[in-house]
């Protein structure tokens, strides 16, 4: 395999900073101890141990998105108003106002840098709605060339804690889905592999390193990855949550802790629930912005009537389950979740996902009191 | 309403005594169990008094479980509360936002809580908590107790034993100065305005707009009409960005002054880390100093900001 | 309901709407409005076609971004409808609205009643309110290829004379041979001489037979479950009932997570939903 030094990650990062964005994680000054991804600049400190307290999603799904731009300007039924405020193929009005849609805006490529597999196999998951390979369903240009501009280097997992649950899902701590190179960290840096042809071109720039090869071969072998905590019994989870939908009195009792705040959702690297809202930026012009939402937010299904299907926290969260575990993967192929343990670590009311679905499944195979 | 505060030795068969007697008169009772990962407590719901056994109350025990109350107020409920969550209950009282006659308070003395956030983000989530009250062991081996307390447990004045005495535990956490937040405050209140401004605009840029601190208030019982989160009225923005989140805090800071009771599960519960109760406690001075007025202490006294009194006989002379 | 029907040009960014005008504004009731609405360009215009049941995507940039059924006969295409009831902020803007004015349109989404399988068989349509909307555009459909279906019944309810939509609709269908037309008021009134019943009421009375029959019904929740409880005391198999959904929306094309009934979107998977389909799916309601 190939290697790289500790230290020689500057000078790789920085190399693919002069043509890209480079974003790695940081721990935040006086936070005591959240970890997020930052913008990287030379000289700027990683975070190698840990991970991070928000997923790497923003990076294809950010938190506010400016789907466009647009702007009303006034009609006078004259030329001067087509020079001014209408683009080719409208017709010219003889009163009112025209409205003009901006076209959409290009976005930067980006090197994602110390990404756990957790969160680059969580890229795959996501494709799988926004970005299906073969063309079909919807397609999202904003996570599409987001995606598509960015570079994802992923360390693998030595060692893990004790909300980790990669290995429960098809996945684990060097699940290769989402990456373009891994890192494997052994003692004095990294074996690296490529994933794909991105990746291999990033393996293949050694020519331009100002202080002589970064990659070079290595005999070392690839270091024992973390072993994590595994839910077990999943394998008919589809069709089990749905099985015990109606009892709601379960579900009340399995989440009675929780206060329905949204970290668990924005934390999380597969949730992907937005929010559409327009804003004025002045009298004229404005945006029409996407930006994070959670299902776990009464006011998510909340109806301009005033009726809202789901009610209570206990609703809200058993949806929440149901989406990740049975509807996901019933129509997109994928689960959910990637077992990154971030809604664990982060649950103010010490909510934990594994105990409320080991709970649901034993409850919908007749065992186990609630 | 409030049952006397227990002893300071407080034995969990006590505690399990008194959560059964109070299922006599309650639908359910809001405590903790040991159920949380290494042994910590996690909030629990007793509904039996067969349950009762298993509550424990310890310096883990650190959610303030008033926040519940609001949306159980169909039920009668009981509430094991330290000092800081039995504010909670008394200003929700005083707003009239839940009935005195179907609330009962379990009253504990509290021993000071430990940070169990800071604990496992720097030594893994789930890592094992042990506190005898002296020393207090991470993974079998010792730290140091000053810095994972938590501010507000660190200057707690609502721990003072029933006889009038400080207790000794709460002098020696006060005489520690190596917590974070405690310098953190020093240094805050050394700013000048324009620094202050600058710190805001720092902090608040981490603003993810999770609302974790709105939810795990007690007071923020209006949160589901929470008007920042609203798409009807448009006193913030909506997007998750530096600008709007920064509005979304201040609103936040001002709907509560006068009625912080201080419990910090704001600060808590923020995954970014911001020191929210910095803010809030700076507020909760100032409104102590104009009205002499603490949130929470009394479940009789009228709120200053929410109420009118013509005579404005609230104000203190300055 | 899972064929989505292909209209018009496929949209290469779906969340971005096509500037539109609104060419005339139709008070229906106090509080709806019938927008008729064009498309700017006429590449679009040309390009765009919808079936009964679809729904658009109508907003007021800067105001929002709000779901409405469009309401119109399909085979008008270069203007079509939409019937705006008043409720919140984007609907309050678009009631501001005149003759002449900008919009924005992201049409058609979701899926249509399945009309083709319908064919020669009785169409029973039981409407309350502004869910008249969907089912007049589904009725203007029926009507231009009337020689395909069999008997064709409408029963349109409201809670008073003022809150019946469609007015000069309403004339055209009390006097036509080919369709059995009952409107009706909840409670009788001095202005109103016609029959007088809830919605179920009057459906349970006039009996129509499920027999080779397909019903469709629309409106507020409450008068949707009722009606589907007299249909299944009058025979009507959970198979032979349709009806139109309504949930908060935000992107329409089933990515946005919102607006779920278990795995299917009420924006792309209905929202025309037959009761069979509903039954198999968790009532949250």
């Amino acid at each position: 395999m190939r290697f790289i030094t500790r230290e020689k990650i500057q000078d790789l990062l920085e190399a693919l900073a002069s043509e890209a964005e480079v974003w790695a994680p940081r721990e935040l000054n006086g936070s005591g101890g959240s970890i997020m991804f930052e913008r990287w600049r030379s000289g700027d400190p990683i975070a190698f141990e840990g991970v991070t307290t928000l997923s790497a999603k923003d990076m294809v799904l950010p938190r506010t998105e400016k789907l466009f731009g647009f702007r009303y300007t006034a009609g006078t039924g004259n030329l001067l108003a087509e020079a001014l405020g209408q683009s080719a193929g409208q017709p010219a009005k003889e009163k009112g106002e025209h409205l003009s849609i901006d076209p959409a805006e290009p976005v930067a490529e980006k090197v994602l840098f110390g990404v756990r597999a957790c969160d680059a196999k969580a890229l795959d998951v996501l494709d799988s709605l926004f970005n299906r390979a073969d063309g079909s369903g919807y397609e999202d240009p904003g996570y599409r060339s987001r995606r598509a501009g960015l570079t994802v280097i992923t360390i693998a997992c030595t060692s893990c804690d004790e909300a980790c649950f990669c290995s429960s899902f098809d996945n684990g701590p060097a699940e290769k889905a989402g990456s373009d190179l891994i890192f494997y960290p052994v003692d004095t840096g990294f074996l690296v592999e490529a994933v794909t042809v991105r990746g291999e071109k990033i393996l293949a720039r050694d020519e331009a390193a100002k202080s002589g090869q970064l990659f070079e071969e290595s005999m070392l072998q690839p270091p024992a990855l973390a072993e994590t905590a595994r839910v077990e019994g999943t394998a008919d989870m589809e069709t089990l949550l749905p099985a015990i939908f109606a009892d709601l009195d379960f579900w009340e009792r399995s989440t009675a802790s929780c206060i329905s705040c949204g970290f668990c959702t924005y934390g999380c690297p597969t949730c992907h629930c937005f929010n559409i809202h327009d804003e004025m930026r002045g009298d004229r012009e404005g945006e029409r912005l996407r930006s994070w939402d959670a299902c776990m937010f009464h006011i998510y299904t909340q109806e301009a009537s005033g009726h809202n299907p789901r009610p209570t926290p206990a609703h809200r969260y058993r949806n929440r389950i149901n989406h990740k575990f049975s509807y996901y993967p019933e129509n997109q192929g994928q689960i959910l979740c990637t077992g990154c343990g971030r809604c664990i670590r982060g649950c103010p009311a010490g909510l934990d996902i594994r105990e409320v679905m080991t709970a649901a499944l034993a409850h919908a195979r007749g065992q186990g009191s609630t | 309403m409030i049952s006397e505060l227990a002893k300071s030795e407080l034995s969990m068969s006590d505690l399990a005594a008194k959560i059964s007697e109070a299922l006599a008169g309650a639908d359910l009772v809001l405590g903790w169990t040991a159920s949380g990962p290494g042994g910590v407590a996690a909030p629990a719901r007793f509904y039996e008094q067969a349950e009762a056994q298993q509550a424990v109350f310890d310096s883990t025990c650190v959610h303030n479980l008033a926040v519940h109350l609001p949306r159980l107020k169909e039920r009668r409920v009981g509430i094991v509360a330290k000092p800081c969550d039995a504010r909670a209950v008394n200003q929700l009282i005083a707003e009239r936002e839940i009935d005195p006659g179907r609330v009962s308070v379990i009253g504990v003395e509290c021993p000071s809580m430990v940070d169990v956030k800071t604990i496992w983000r720097r030594f893994g989530y789930g890592a094992r908590i042990e506190d005898d009250g002296e020393r207090l062991l991470v993974n079998g081996a010792e730290v140091e107790r000053g810095k994972y307390t938590p501010a507000k447990c660190a200057d707690c004045a609502d721990r003072v034993h029933p006889a009038g005495e400080q207790s000794a535990a709460v002098a020696d956490v006060t005489d520690e100065t190596a917590a974070d937040e405690r310098q953190l405050r020093e240094r805050f209140n050394a700013m000048s305005p324009a620094e202050r401004r600058e710190f805001w605009r720092e902090q608040y840029s981490r603003c993810i707009r999770c609302y974790a601190c709105r939810e795990a208030c007690p007071m923020c019982y209006c949160r589901d009409v929470c008007i920042m989160q609203s798409d009807e009225s448009r006193w913030t923005g909506g997007g998750v960005n530096a600008g709007d989140a920064e509005m979304m805090q201040l609103i936040r800071v001002n709907h509560l002054a006068g009625r912080c009771t201080g419990c910090g599960e704001c600060e808590r519960a923020c995954p970014a880390g911001i020191p929210l109760m910095l803010l809030m406690e700076e507020q909760n001075r100032v409104v102590e100093e104009l009205f002499g007025h603490r949130a929470g202490v009394d479940p009789d006294a009228r709120p200053p900001l929410l109420s009118f009194n013509a005579n404005n006989d609230g104000w203190r002379k300055a | 309901m899972s064929t989505i029907a292909q209209a018009g040009r496929k949209a290469t960014d779906p969340l971005r709407p096509e500037p539109a005008t609104v060419i005339e504004v139709i008070p229906e009731t106090p509080n709806i409005k019938t927008l008729r609405v064009a498309f700017d360009d006429p590449a679009v215009t040309e390009a765009f076609s919808f079936l009964p049941g679809q729904i658009g995507q109508l907003s007021v940039p800067g105001a929002g971004e709000s779901t409405f059924a469009i309401s119109s006969a399909p085979s008008q295409t270069d203007v079509f409808e939409f019937s705006v009831m008043k409720a919140g902020v984007v609907t309050s803007a678009i009631h501001e609205l005149g003759a002449g004015d900008p919009v924005a349109i992201r049409a058609p989404l979701g899926c249509a009643f399945p009309t083709d399988e319908w064919k020669g068989r009785n169409i029973v349509l039981v409407a309350g309110g502004i869910g008249m909307a969907p089912l007049r555009s589904l009725l203007y459909h029926l009507l231009d290829n009337r020689a395909d279906y069999g008997g064709l019944t409408l029963i349109y309810g409201a809670r008073t004379p003022d809150d019946l939509c469609f007015a000069s609709d309403r004339d055209d269908w009390r006097h036509r041979a080919d369709l059995d037309f009952t409107a009706t008021i909840d409670m009788a009134c001095s202005i109103w001489d016609g029959c007088v019943g809830l919605v179920p009421t009057v459906l349970e009375e006039r009996a129509p037979s499920p027999e080779n029959s397909v019903a469709v019904t629309c409106g507020p929740p409450i008068m949707i479950r009722y009606a589907l409880e007299s249909l299944a005391r009058l025979g009507f198999r959970e198979e032979q009932v349709y009806t139109t959904l309504e949930r908060r929306m935000k992107c329409g094309i089933g990515i946005c997570g919102r607006c779920n009934l278990g795995p299917k979107y009420v924006c792309t998977d209905g929202p025309v939903f037959s009761l069979a389909e509903l039954n198999g799916l968790p009532d949250e309601m």
